[in-house]
Parts: C-alpha cells; structure tokens; sequence
C-alpha cells in the first residue's frame, strides 16, 4: 500500500529518464561533431606533414651533399623513409574532388624520392653536373609539393564547404532542439505535476467535503473515491464507519417509535381505567341496591320492572368486571342482549332488534365492551333520533379463519368524515354524547387494534338516509 | 480560470512537440557526413590543359570543350595556365604536370628553348606525351605527339586574301608582327606573305614591336609618322589590331583605313561593328579543346598510333565587318 510513494518515484524516474536521454543525445551529437572536426582537422594536418617531411628530406640531403658522412646518410634514409610513409597515409585522403591532384601530389613525392635518390647516386658516382641539377629539381620538386599542399586544402575547403555548413546548421538546428525539448519536458512536467497532485488531492478534498456532511448529520451520502491509493483506502474505512453510524440511526429510531407506541397504549389503558374507576363509585352498593329493587319490583308484582332492574345490573356487573379482560363472543352477545333489553324497555316498538348469529362462533376472543358500544351508537343515531323508531340488525358469520359481526341500522347515515374520524381513532371520548359506559366506537376500533396488532378491524359503509353497516372482522386465531 | 491554464500547457506541449519533433527530424535526417572517399570514381587518365593566357574569351572556351570532352570520356581533365605573359610561371606548371606524372599534357606552344627543353628532355623521359594547342612549335625541334588547332598558314592566307580583295589588289599595308617569334605567327606571315606574292600591286612592310599594348601603340605612331600613306594594318599577333585602331583613331578617320585581325575577343568585335576592322578569323576554340582531350585519350588508350605529326587543324573561317553589323 505505498501508492503515493510509487507515484512520486515514478515521476522522478521519469523526469531523470528523460534528462539522460536528452544528455545523451546532446552529447552524442556534439561528440560527433567533434569527431568530424578532428577529422577533417587531421587531413589538414597530414598535408601539411608531407610538406614538411618533403622540405626536411631536401635539406638533409642538402646537408649530406656538402658534407658527406655516414651519420647524414642515415638522417637523410631516415627522412627518405618518413617520406614514403607519409605517401602511403595519402592514400586514405581521396575524395571525389581532390583525386585528380591527389594522384599528382604522390607522384610528386614519388618524383622527388626518386630525384633524391638520383642525386646520391650521381654523387657517388662523383657526376657533379649530373648531381646539381637532379639536386635543383629535387629543391623544385619539394617546392611544388609545399605549392601543392596549399591547393589541396584550398580544394579541401571548397569540398568541405557544404559540409562546414551544414555541421554549422546542425549545431544550430541541435540548440533549438534542446530549446524545444526543455521547453517540452518542462511544460510536460507541469502538467503531470498538476494532474498527480490532483490525483492526491481529489481524494482528500472528496473526503474532506464528505467528513463536513458527516458531521452536519447527513449519512446518507456515498463516500466515493476512484483513485487506488492509501486514500481509497482511507475512504472506504470511512465509508464504512457512516454505513454503520447510520444503522444505528435507523436502529434507534426504531426503538424510539415502539417506545411511543408503548407509551400511547399505557396512556389508554390508565384512561380506560380511570373511566372505570368513575364508574365504579360504590359499584357494590349500586349494584346490591339495583338488586334488592329488582327483588323489591318482584315482590310488589311487577315482574317487568324487576327483570329491567336485574338487566341494569348484570350490564353494571359485567362492565365492572370485564372491561380489563378478553371474553368470548358469547359472552358480549348476551350482555348486549340484556343493553337491547334495558333499550327496548326505554323505546318500546321503535326499537326493534335482529340478530342472526352462528353459534360456532362464540367462543371467539374479544376484548370485554365490543358490541355493546356498538349497538349503543346504533341506537343513539338510529333509534332515539326518530320518532318512528328503528330497526337494528346484527348478523354473526364465520368466514374461516375469521368471524364477521354486522351491525346494520336504518338511521340517518353518517357523513365520510365522521367514519374517517372514527377510523383514525380521532373521535374524542363520547361521554358528553350520553354513552351509558363511557365507551365510544373510537376506543372499541383502538383495543381491537391494539389486540390483534393490525389495522383492518372493522369496516364502516354509510348511506345517507339508508342507513349504517359497520362489520367487525375478528379473527379466531389472536396472535400473541 | 485553470480550464484554461491547462488548456494553454496543453497548448505549449503539442507545439513544443512539433518543434521538437521537426528539429529531431531534421537533424536526423541531415545527417552530416564527411565526403567520402567511397564514392571516388577512379579516374583512368589525368590529362592536364595548360595555358598561358587564362580568362582570356579564347581560352575559356578551349576550357569549356576540354573539361565537357574530359566528362564525356571519363578522364580527369585540370585546366592550368598562368596569366598574360608570366613564362616563368607558365613553365613552372609545365614542370608541375611533369613531376606529378600525369598522363597527357596538353599545352599552349612556347617558342623557347626552355619550352621545347622541358617537353623534349623531361616529357620523354618520364613518357609523357605532349599534344600542342592553339599555337604549335616547330615540328622538328619538339617530340610533340601532335597539334590541335588552326592552320595558321591558312589563316595568314586568309586574311591577306580578303585584304587583296577589299583595296582592290593594290596599297600599302603594314605588317604588324611581334618580336615573340612565335610559331602560329611565323606561319599566320607565312601565309600572308605567300598571298601578297601573287598580288604584286600590293606594297607591304613587315614592323616589329614588343609584345604589350604600350609597344604596339608607340611602333603605330612611329610608323603613322614615316609613313603616313599607309593605306592598311594587318595586326599578326592577339590583341595587336586593338592597340593599332586606337592609335589610329587619334590621328584621323579610320573610314580610310583597312585594318584587319586575327582574334574574335570582344573588343575587336567591338570595333567591327563600328567598322573600324574590317575582317578578322574565326576561330574553334572549343573544338580544339574537344579534339584535343579525345585525341590524347585516344592515343593512351592505343587507338590511333601514331598521331598525325603534322597536327589536326580546327574550323577557321573569316568573319567580315559586314557579318558582324
């Protein structure tokens, strides 16, 4: 993981790559340069050497005729032989344009080696006229060579000239390159700088930005970093950590709305409760002397009146008793009968009551005080409200794994948003609306609710002028 | 702001590139080579022109036909010579093709002992064969291979001819010659002489003078002075009839006069168109530049033995005033 570190000795490789190169192709140029220098530099040498040695041997010779000796021979031999060499070196100093005087400047060194030569022998021979004028074409020769050499390094120039000009020209043309090369390698560099600074950066800043949204409390923002580095790393470390901060968000929040819930549902039961206890002021009493009324009624003959009060009193009883506990339908069917009967006492023929029920389906649990809020409301709207009365039908089903209660009336209806209101558990409790327990349809949906743990627990269908259909749906199974 | 920045270093690198790319190129392809000696086509002969009057019109044109004649059969041909009338010098490159041991050496003709000693003792000995031009020596004095050039006796004749022609065969006419005895004009006198035989109405008197301008013109008012009926000049040697018209034409109207040359360089041609010379010879300069190299070559090669010793003669034809105007 040394992504950085590889970057930036990659980079320095690169630039010292591309300086080596640069310097050798400089220096190998200019080596070259220098090498043809030098050799032109030696051809120029190497005439001028002939020159020379030619000029030495003649004055050798010179030195040899006016004072012979065996030591001037051999100085003169000597010098014979430099010059012999030296001709033989010519050979490689042949070019198109100087070959012609080339072939003539040996033959020259040629003639005077042998007009050398000559003028020994005359000399030994004693041939001194003879040896004089070999001896003067000798000193001629020697001076046409030196004459020579001139021409030939004047030829020697214009041969070079185009390439005097042209080395000339490269040297230049190599300057500019270094100019544009530098001027390339330089901006090159610049440019690479700027993206693998960036490439280091961006990252950085990406996670920077995303640590600021982090800690304003936004986690839902993905941490992307493309690059391949120990910041990716570090970026996806960090992404990681936010992935789980927000869990846990989501977690605790969780937690938090079932806290609620549990709260709301205390907070019902304590008012459920403390409606009870209301209605519990001295319930032995009420219910002892609503019992001893009833036996009162009877004795005195009036066995209506007692069957009414013992009706009162089993409701009272009931509702004292049940209301913190589940039951079964058959119980909450005839405490509803006894309400019907306490209601048709008070309405006479305008109530009238139906029930068609499926006895199987009694022993299916429900809250205690289900059906008789229901009923009650039925009445409140349907019946007390019309002075031709009204007809309430309850029908009981069993549709497999569920039960079907149907409360029908043939009141006024109610308008969509009162059943809304009830539906969504809004409707204040009811006791200003004269409910004999103080129980409304809202808190009836919101126990159903709260037992079975769902929402679709009752059905209500209003029309106006026809009547109300509210249906119970209540399972046979209740999940724990 | 820094799109923009990146765009310009972008900018700059691609440019820099092409430079950079074009000046690597170039020198790349440049590639500067010493001139070598791989190409160095050996030349079989080295033939060597020498001259004693360089730059001169004639003489650049014996060049012209002996350097396309050396191309043209593939020999080195290397034009030598010296500047008017430095014989030493002119005999020092003699000497020069000699030493060098060239192949042929073809020469201007110099009548003197030195001249025919170095080409006799040094050209034969070291087997050099030597081909005169333009002026020849003495057949029998020089072991010359050949001559290329003008039938100067012809020439001589020439000129004397239309000369007859033009007074009408009778008048007085001056022979200027110079105290150079060279061969060409010995035969040019030659040949003129033999022409005035026929006419003997023609009165005719040989002047000697020096050889430069100076000379000639002060031998013009001498002669102009003794004998002012003159009625013509022949001006034998080059540049000779020049000094004569100018010297003339101080003194009176050339309109009398029958001035007559040999050379065709542009002054004399000058003077024609004026009318001031009356006729001159054309000369082939190139031609004996041409039939001289391929003669040598033929000769080295073996092809034509022997030369023919008298010499091979070049077109000639007299060019008159008229034909110039």
């Amino acid at each position: 993981m040394s992504h950085i570190q590889q970057k930036i000795i990659t980079l320095s490789v690169i630039v010292v790559f591309i300086m080596a190169v640069i310097w050798t192709i400089l220096t190998y140029y200019n080596q070259k340069s220098l090498e043809q220098y030098n050799e032109i530099l030696q051809r120029y040498m190497r005439m001028n050497e002939v020159s020379n040695r030619s000029q030495e041997a003649v004055t050798n010779l010179n030195n040899y005729l006016l004072a012979p000796s065996e030591e001037r021979m051999t100085i003169l031999n000597d010098s014979r032989r430099s010059v012999s060499e030296i001709e033989v070196e010519l050979d490689g100093l042949q070019d198109q344009g100087n070959s012609f005087t080339l072939t003539n400047y040996r033959n020259m060194i040629g003639s005077l080696l042998e007009s050398i030569e000559l003028t020994v022998m005359m000399h030994e021979q004693n041939n001194r006229t003879e040896r004089n004028s070999y001896f003067v074409e000798a000193t001629k020769i020697s001076k046409f060579i030196s004459e020579t050499t001139l021409t030939l390094i004047s030829k020697e120039l214009d041969t070079y000239d185009q390439f005097y000009k042209n080395i000339i020209e490269q040297s230049s043309n190599l300057k500019r390159l270094g100019f544009w090369m530098m001027a390339l390698i330089s901006l090159l560099m610049v440019l690479f700088s700027y993206y693998f600074a960036k490439g280091i950066t961006r990252p950085i800043k990406k996670l920077t930005f995303a640590a600021r949204e982090l800690s304003r409390g936004r986690f839902d923002l993905d941490i992307e970093v493309s690059s391949n580095d120990e910041i990716a790393f570090l970026a996806r470390t960090f992404d990681r950590m936010r992935i789980n901060i927000n869990n846990l968000i989501v977690e605790i929040q969780q937690k938090a709305q079932l806290e609620r819930d549990l709260q709301e549902s205390k907070l019902l039961l304590k008012e459920s409760q403390l409606m009870s206890l209301q209605s519990q002021i001295n319930p032995h009493f009420l219910y002892n002397t609503l019992n001893t009324l009833s036996k009162k009624a009877y004795l005195e003959g009036s066995k209506e009146t007692s069957d009414l009060i013992a009706s009162v009193a089993g409701l009272l009883r009931y509702n004292l008793k049940r209301l913190d506990r589940d039951v079964t339908l058959g119980d909450e069917v005839s405490i509803m009968l006894q309400y019907i009967d306490i209601q048709k006492a008070r309405f006479t023929d305008r109530l009238q009551f139906e029930l068609v029920a499926d006895e199987s389906c009694y022993s299916v649990q429900l809250p205690g005080m289900t059906l008789q809020p229901i009923i009650e409301n039925a009445v409140i709207y349907a019946v007390e409200p019309r002075e031709e009365g009204g007809v309430i039908r309850m029908n009981i089903t069993d549709a497999e794994s569920m039960v079907f209660v149907r409360v029908e009336d043939n009141g006024a209806g109610m308008d969509p948003e009162k059943i809304q209101q009830i539906l969504s558990e809004l409707q204040v409790s009811s006791v200003s609306e004269g409910h004999s327990t103080g129980i409304g349809l809202s808190n009836v949906i919101r126990r159903l609710r709260l037992l079975y743990g769902r929402e679709d627990v009752i059905d209500i269908t209003s029309e106006s002028g026809v009547g109300t259909s509210i249906t119970l749906m209540l399972p046979k199974n209740i999940k724990q | 702001m820094r799109k923009l920045l990146v765009f310009l270093l972008l900018m700059g690198c691609v440019i820099s590139l092409c430079f950079t790319v074009y000046y690597f190129d170039k020198i790349f392809r440049s590639g500067v080579a010493i001139p070598g000696s791989e190409d160095v086509v050996e030349i079989p002969y080295r033939l060597v022109v020498i001259s004693q009057e360089m730059d001169s019109p004639f003489w650049n044109q014996v060049e012209r036909g002996a350097l396309s004649a050396g191309k043209e059969l593939n020999v080195g041909v290397e034009f030598w010579g010296t500047y008017r009338s430095n014989m030493e010098d002119f005999m020092k490159h003699v000497e020069i093709a000699i030493a060098s041991k060239v192949d042929g050496i073809i020469v201007q003709g110099l009548n003197t002992e030195e001249f025919s000693a170095i080409t006799k003792l040094k050209a034969a000995k070291y087997g050099i064969p030597v081909i005169t031009i333009a002026n020849d020596v003495s057949m029998n004095e020089s072991l010359r291979k050949t001559y290329v050039g003008s039938d100067h006796l012809l020439v001589g004749g020439m000129i004397a001819d239309q000369l007859v022609l033009d007074m009408q065969g009778s008048g007085k006419v001056v022979v200027m010659v110079s105290d150079r005895e060279e061969e060409y004009q010995k035969l040019r006198l030659q040949g003129i002489l033999d022409s005035f035989e026929n006419n003997p109405n023609i009165n005719y008197k040989i002047v000697t003078s020096g050889d430069s301008s100076e000379q000639i013109t002060s031998a013009t008012k001498q002669l102009l002075n003794e004998e002012p009926d003159t009625d013509a000049f022949i001006g034998v040697t080059s540049d000779s009839a020049t000094a004569i018209v100018q010297e003339v034409e101080k003194r009176s109207s050339l309109e009398n006069f029958h001035i007559y040359s040999f050379d065709d360089n542009p002054e004399t041609l000058n003077y024609m168109r004026k009318g001031y010379i009356k006729a001159t010879i054309m000369q082939s300069p190139e031609e004996m530049g041409i039939e001289s190299v391929s003669l040598m070559v033929k000769w080295l090669k073996g092809e034509v033995l022997p030369l023919n010793h008298v010499g091979y003669y070049t077109d000639v034809k007299v060019l008159r005033a008229e034909d110039v105007r």
